[in-house]
């Protein structure tokens, strides 16, 4: 037994010789008894026992997932939870967080939050990310996001350096051919949803090209604008078109009063004219159903009823009128009969 | 305890010797081992651990991922002679670990090599090519309804669908330069075009060209506008007239014909005895004499007729 101590003692001696200040920091190579050497080397064995132990463990979070590779190469990916792996480096880990969404953005850069309340972002522009070209070659400034997730930790890993930069390269790429195949006026107003859409599909379609374990959950437009140069006139167009409904609404109303108003009238005009065609005819038949009836009478003695009517009317109309001249067949003047105006102008006063 | 610890101990001497004939090749990787400078056997591509002649033996890895490129930003005039900003990225994979290490050694070197040969076979393109090809792609299809609503001023711009569009640029691109890396011993996965923009000068020109197009938008809306609005007035002018003439007609129709009524139903009824209703009117028309009426009677009219017979009547007597 003692031997056997002996034997260590002088090979550790040998081998921190060697090795000292070299590996892991065990201790300084110390000459001296075997009890001290002894020491030195349950140190050494505590230390490989903690390594050991250390490194025999690891926690994955509920959100990630873990890649094993052992001397290197990929042999199990763990869910959450408490695992076991060889210890001293022969398995390695990593971690990747599969669940989490991601995002990019383009144009634009979230600076913080507000205790959760409110995004607040960055003042400063990227223009070089945003400005584009439509299809009809105006300049437009587009500001999206990407969101997305590793849905393979090992192909994200393993199949391609730095997926996400490959991602933002890629999204510019779709996003420029998307928009440039659209015209501007269009990616200002009605073709967003399906510009984002497409973008979306292939950004996605490169993605399983390169096969890299990215997913892909959506893209969005944010702020679509013209250059900052020409938002005025863009604003005047709008105006513009504000002017054109307001012209035509108000010739519309002016319309809207008087066509009612006038078929009024017209309806008024019509009324008149029935009622002035009832009252004539009805006044015909009334005349003539008088002039009937005196004729009947008249007829059974013609002679009495003329000289009676003639004296009856020319009794009612006599009072009545300013002067009456007799005129007789061969004389020059006429005669006067009588005074009756004159006559009634004395008595009246 | 102690015999245990002394074989713990020798097994960990033991790897610390063997490490020099071990290595590990990351799921990463792959690797080309040399001695003295001259590659010796296969490529490593397998991931695991591995052996070699310690020492006199020593490891080059190479990624065997794609990896990104991306180039700087170019100025590039297109056929049409607009300047613009050509930024491209690619993506390429080690293929040939062997042909990398001999012809570019590592990846600083094939990114030079890169950057030479992606750069000029950008320009070449770019720059035999309209900028409406760079921009558009193969489906592009633009509904020419859509120009007269929203108000795309037409000439400045042709609208035509491209001859080959982006996708194919980029192909042939891509066609163009994968050629001239597999000496390399590089794969080219794909190049695409990043960003393209016009130089300042030019953009400061077609800003002005927006801002002159969209004027003339705006103008178009407010004279349409006045047009719209005249015509709608117009049209109310001419149905105010056409409901006041329609009225005026059926009112003058039904009034004639009352008139008419009217008149058959007197002729029918002073046509019994034409001459009583002369001789009734003519009294009637003296009932409506007034104040300054001077009547004239003839001395021989039937009024003085009686006076003159009673005259003849008194002096008869006498």
């Amino acid at each position: 037994m003692s031997d056997a101590n002996e034997k260590v003692a002088a090979l550790l001696k040998a081998v921190t010789g060697k090795t000292g200040g070299g590996r892991g920091g065990a201790g300084k190579a110390v000459p001296g008894g075997g009890a001290r050497g002894f020491g030195v080397m349950a140190l050494i064995v505590l230390g490989f026992v903690v390594w050991g132990v250390s490194s025999a463990y690891y926690t994955v979070q509920p959100e990630e997932r873990a890649v094993v590779k052992r001397f290197g190469k990929v042999v199990s990916i763990n869910d959450p939870g408490l695992h076991f792996k060889l210890p001293f480096g022969v398995d390695a880990v990593q971690k990747v967080a599969t669940e989490r969404v991601m995002k990019q953005e383009f144009g634009f850069r979230t600076a913080g939050s507000d205790d959760g309340e409110r995004s607040y972002y960055s003042s400063q522009d990227f223009p070089d990310e945003s400005l584009m070209l439509s299809g009809d070659l105006n300049i437009i400034d587009v500001e999206w996001v990407v969101q997305y997730r590793i849905s393979d930790p090992e192909k994200y890993l393993y199949n391609q350096r730095d997926p996400d930069r490959t991602l933002r390269d890629i999204s510019e790429s779709v996003m420029r051919r998307v928009v440039g195949n659209r015209l501007g006026s269009e990616v200002l107003t009605t073709a967003r949803v399906a510009i984002a859409t497409r973008a979306r599909d292939e950004i996605q379609k490169a993605m399983a090209a390169y096969d890299n374990g990215i997913h892909v959950v959506t893209v969005e437009l944010q702020d679509v604008v013209p250059p900052a140069a020409v938002q005025p006139a863009f604003n005047e167009v709008n105006e513009a078109r504000q002017e054109r409904e307001r012209m035509i609404n108000e010739a519309t109303k002016q319309a809207n009063q008087e066509i009612p108003k006038a078929k009024g009238e017209a309806n008024r005009a019509l009324s008149e004219a029935q009622g002035y065609a009832t009252e004539r005819v009805n006044q015909a038949r009334g005349e003539t159903a008088r002039f009937n009836a005196i004729l009947v009478e008249y007829k059974s003695a013609p002679e009495v009823t003329r000289t009676r009517m003639y004296l009856e009317a020319l009794n009612a109309v006599l009072p009545k009128v300013g002067s009456v001249l007799v005129v007789q067949d061969g004389q020059v003047g006429p005669l006067p009969l009588m005074n009756v105006g004159a006559t009634r102008k004395e008595n009246t006063q | 305890m102690s015999r245990i610890v002394a074989i713990l101990f020798l097994a960990v001497l033991l790897v610390l010797l063997a490490r020099p004939a071990m290595f590990v090749v990351d799921q990463a990787e792959q690797a080309i081992l040399v001695q003295f400078g001259q590659p010796v056997g296969e490529v490593i591509a397998e991931p695991g651990l591995h052996f070699k002649k310690p020492f006199i033996q020593d490891v080059r890895r190479f990624d065997k991922r794609i990896m990104p490129w991306d180039g700087d930003v170019s100025q590039v005039p297109t056929l049409g002679r607009e300047f613009i900003l050509v930024d491209a990225t690619a993506r390429w994979r080690i293929a040939d670990p062997l042909k990398f290490m001999q012809s570019v050694r590592d990846e600083a070197g094939a990114r030079t090599r890169l950057d030479d040969i992606i750069d000029s076979v950008v320009r070449d393109i770019i720059s035999g090519t309209d900028l409406e090809e760079i921009v558009r792609s193969a489906d592009w299809d633009v509904d020419v309804k859509t120009l007269t609503e929203e108000g795309v001023a037409i000439g400045e711009v042709d609208l035509d669908k491209p001859k080959k569009g982006r996708e194919r640029l980029e192909q042939e691109i891509l066609a163009a330069a994968a050629k001239q890396t597999p000496e390399l011993g590089i794969e080219l996965v794909d190049v695409r075009l990043k960003r393209i923009n016009y130089i300042d000068s030019v953009r400061a020109q077609v800003e002005n060209r927006m801002v002159s197009e969209r004027q003339s938008i705006a103008e178009r809306f407010r004279s349409e506008g006045q047009g719209r609005s005249q015509e709608i007035l117009g049209e109310m002018q001419r149905e105010l007239r056409t409901i006041r003439s329609e009225a005026e007609r059926q009112a003058a129709e039904i009034r004639g014909k009352a008139d008419a009524e009217a008149t058959r139903i007197y002729g029918e009824s002073f046509g019994a005895d034409p001459e009583f209703y002369a001789f009734l009117s003519t009294l009637e028309s003296y009932h409506s004499m007034g104040a300054n009426t001077t009547l004239m009677l003839g001395a021989d009219s039937e009024f003085f007729r009686y006076l003159e017979s009673t005259r003849k009547r008194s002096q008869s007597v006498q």
